[in-house]
């Protein structure tokens, strides 16, 4: 495994009496695709405010390439793309003077590569920040995160205000960022967007990191269902006490049968084929599913996600 | 069973109240503070008339200095309250040109004003409120001012009662009112609500010079008529045989519903987010195509310090025009007004106490025209201050609102970014002093006053010390308060330290007090040069001030 570039142990911030995270651990490597996931209020944009530089944490260590993001700020930032949450700029310069003034603050950049990002997202550099649509404010701001090339990206929620062919166009700087071995650590919402470009996932919820672990093995904790019909009606015990079962419903006569699982589906497809089958039909969770079973008000999501996959 | 009631939040039940409760902090410290600025002249009055011949005296000598105001019943502890507010008159209008400019372009920078207009009321119920709020605020403000000018006549013997007080408050609430309207309809034409409270301001520096102009230019009165100070000096309320004009103060009433009314038709029109466009000042312009070129030439982006001082460049221009003009104003006019008390200083064995008085803060000397020179240039970094107080609050902002963020995430030790905006801002100091300097010369030689060139550049170029005095607190300030409250302190700071020295030496406060405020150091440059050692305790606290301010930004925790 390739040694860790962002590497962040018990790391904990509070805000006055107030919960910000505690006690985060996660190592990422480099040429990863980390996707941060969280609600809101959750501690994404802590911990990634931490990472910057622009919060001290209050306990543990946060670490870019074997550096201390607070002690070594400037040699980190060196190194770093950042994509804030909420973007502010100065309202009265044009997109190409922001971009001109922190290409210029990074220590100059490629000018022909920064040209292709701007003809990549089709931004108009000649107007001013404040007459800039949400979108293309987010053009400018993303621009400026790439536009030096850097060792790792930190992204937080990048996309919010992308529309879909922007985001694409996104989704295909981070693939290129990941194949140039590059990493990003990304934040979002929009699962679908982690499921596509990430390479690993951290849920945090209520400022603790709950589960981590690649995409698709986040997907074998998964609860599928799975859907049987058959020739005619089959006992109405011949699944329940199944392993991997979790949920029994017959549908119709009794020919039918939808199952909640979880993990191997090995002994329902035995049992099933003691049966005329007529169809079967799994249906995969999204990612999107698995993130909402973690904030489900029950409180199970940590429990069940004590372990790193 | 009884069900609790729940208490409804009446403060929060309409626009008008919600706004009225965002104005209760100025309306008690701008009330109060105010208050307490008209009563500190009736404090040291007595002093001053304590007998018949000390009184003429002060009354003959504050007609020379009719250009500060009009000297009426000076003698008396509500005439010489009103004389020596004078040109002070802009300290008033500070407030309602900063609420009349936020009330409505604040918010729509903020956002705040989509979500306010997404609710089932019109625009104009929603102006209308928000202006009625401030009205109501700087109503409350009037009573305030007019009971602690009353209590002021109660404890140093004036002879105007309670009515008068708050007339004199209403009067003050007038004026402030159309300067609230002026900068409402101007904010309508901004992007900004820097801007429109940058134009509004000297706008208001406009009105005061033109005020002044008759008072000083015999047969210019219907020059006057355009400037609203000219309706708020036709009503001296503290001065019972001069009286209040109800003409005067219905026309500033007037004219606030007009820039009012003008202002809510502009802004129930127009696009929220964007300005009224004016044709053939680019409104109409043909729209620019769409490019993708990087001005790479743009000298302005290439630090945060070439930055700054771009971005700073317009405020430097318009305050350099004050400063300067006001400086190169005074030495004009000195020649003529030095004649006239000359001839009463040879005549009245009284006239250089009150004279030491009147221009507040001490002085004197053998040279009339340099001793008259030298108290109006003590004004001069009172200005420059102030001007620090607007640009350090332009960096508190950035610092509330993110937006030094992204410049972070460059490799920019904090301290770098700090001290580059600093940077720019002494440079613009500068920039002031030294234009002032040549503007001073340069006034001095046409209008044939001599001055000691020594002492000019030292009265010049010793401010800068104190304008990077004052940057340097609000700096340190911002490490712990946000930018309202920031401003609000190093505002009052600076308040304090005029006044220290404005009235401290009237009421003979011992030289400990006096050494509290940074202009004792500074002392009287134009008279007597400057005192380096002096100068240099302030140049230390600022040094020291600038020192722990970095150490701070460089530690805190970065707003989200």
């Amino acid at each position: 495994m390739t040694a860790p570039i962002i590497e962040i142990d018990k790391l904990t911030k509070s805000y006055g009496g107030k919960r910000g995270i505690v006690d985060v651990s996660l190592e990422i490597s480099e040429g990863e695709v980390f996707g941060f996931l969280g609600p809101n209020g959750a501690g994404k944009t802590t911990t990634i405010r931490i990472l910057m530089a622009l919060l001290r944490a209050d306990g543990g260590r946060a670490q870019i390439a074997g550096l201390d993001a607070w002690d070594k700020s400037v040699e980190v930032k060196r190194l770093i793309g950042y994509v804030p949450g909420e973007p502010s700029l100065d309202n009265n310069l044009t997109g190409g003077q922001i971009l001109e003034y922190f290409a210029h603050l990074r220590g100059g950049v490629d000018k022909a590569y920064l040209k292709t990002l701007i003809e990549r997202f089709d931004l108009d550099t000649s107007r001013k920040f404040r007459q800039y649509s949400t979108g293309n404010k987010r053009k400018v701001v993303l621009i400026q995160a790439f536009m030096h090339r850097p060792r790792v990206l930190i992204l937080d929620e990048p996309t919010s205000g992308l529309d879909p062919l922007n985001q694409q166009e996104f989704d295909g700087m981070v693939r290129e960022a990941r194949d140039d071995g590059r990493t990003v650590f990304l934040s979002s919402h929009v699962l679908s967007e982690v499921e596509k470009t990430c390479t690993r996932v951290g849920i945090i919820r209520d400022g603790r990191l709950v589960r981590i672990g690649g995409v698709a093995e986040l997907k074998d904790i998964k609860r599928y269902e799975i859907t049987i019909h058959f020739a005619r009606p089959v006992p109405a015990d011949a699944f329940a006490r199944l392993e991997g079962v979790s949920d029994v419903e017959w549908l119709g006569d009794g020919s039918a049968v939808r199952l909640a699982m979880q993990g191997s589906a090995d002994a329902v497809i035995k049992a099933a084929a003691l049966h005329p089958v007529v169809s079967l039909t799994s249906d995969e969770p999204s990612l999107e599913d698995i993130f909402l079973r973690y904030y489900e008000g029950d409180g199970q999501g940590p429990k069940e996600a004590a372990g790193v996959v | 069973m009884a069900r609790a009631r729940k208490r409804r939040p009446v403060l929060f039940s309409s626009v008008y109240l919600k706004t009225l409760r965002d104005y209760r902090v100025a309306i008690l410290g701008w009330g109060i503070g105010m208050g307490l600025v008209i009563v500190s002249p009736m404090a040291s009055v007595g002093t001053l008339i304590n007998t018949p011949a000390a009184r003429a005296t002060l009354a003959t000598l504050a007609a020379q200095f009719a250009w500060n105001a009009e000297p009426v019943a000076a003698g008396t502890v509500g005439g010489y309250a009103t004389f020596k507010i004078g040109i002070f008159i802009f300290l008033m209008a500070v407030w309602p040109l900063l609420a009349a400019s936020r009330m409505l372009r604040g918010e729509e920078e903020t956002g705040s004003l989509d979500v306010l207009l997404s609710l089932p009321r019109t625009r104009l119920q929603v102006a209308l409120q928000k202006v009625a709020a401030m009205w109501t605020a700087l109503l409350v403000m009037a009573a305030v001012i007019g009971g602690l000018a009353y209590l002021g006549g109660v404890a140093f013997k004036g002879d105007f009662n309670l009515i008068d007080g708050w007339l004199f408050g209403l009067n003050l609430a007038l004026f402030c009112a159309v300067i609230g309207g002026v900068a409402l309809v101007i904010s309508q034409f901004t992007l900004e609500r820097g801007t429109a409270a940058g134009v509004t301001g000297g706008l208001l520096l406009v009105f005061i010079v033109v005020d002044m102009v008759h008072r000083v230019i015999p047969n210019t009165d219907w020059f006057s008529h355009v400037s609203p100070i000219y309706y708020y000096n036709l009503s001296k309320p503290l001065i019972p045989s001069y009286g209040t004009s109800a003409g005067g103060m219905f026309l500033m009433l007037a004219l606030a519903a007009v820039l009012t009314t003008a202002a809510i038709a502009l802004f129930a029109r127009r696009d929220i987010g964007d300005a009224v466009r004016v044709p053939g000042l680019g409104g109409f312009a043909r729209p620019q195509p769409a490019s993708r070129a990087l001005p790479e030439r743009d000298w302005s982006l290439g630090s945060v310090y070439a930055r700054s001082l771009a971005t700073i460049a317009a405020p430097t221009f318009w305050w350099t025009l004050g400063i300067a003009g006001f400086a190169a104003w005074m030495v004009v006019v000195v020649q003529q007004l030095v004649g006239k008390l000359d001839t009463l200083l040879a005549s009245s064995p009284n006239a250089s106490v009150a004279l030491n008085a009147l221009k507040n803060i001490g002085g004197g000397g053998n040279a009339l025209t340099a001793t008259f020179l030298g108290a109006m240039f003590e004004l001069l970094p009172v200005l420059l201050m102030a001007f620090a107080i607007t640009q350090v609050g332009r960096w508190s902002s950035d610092t509330d609102n993110g937006r030094l963020e992204i410049i972070l995430s460059t490799p920019q030790p904090r301290v770098a970014v700090l001290l580059g905006r600093f940077g720019a801002l002494a440079t613009a100091t500068v920039v002031i002093g030294v234009l002032t300097l040549l503007a001073s010369a340069l006034a001095a030689a046409i209008a044939g006053v001599t001055l000691d060139s020594v002492n000019l550049a030292e009265a010049t170029l010793g401010m800068l010390p104190l304008g990077l005095l004052m940057a340097a607190t609000g700096y340190l300030a911002s490490g712990w308060l946000r930018s309202a409250a920031e401003t609000g302190l190093i505002s009052f700071l600076l308040a304090g330290w005029f006044f220290l020295s404005f009235v401290g030496p009237d009421l003979k406060w011992p030289e400990v007090a006096l050494r509290l405020s940074p202009f004792y150091y500074y002392g009287t440059p134009l008279l007597h040069g400057l005192q380096f050692a002096n100068l240099a305790v302030v140049v230390v606290i600022a040094a020291v001030s600038l020192a722990v301010a970095s150490l701070r930004f460089s530690r805190k925790d970065m707003s989200p």
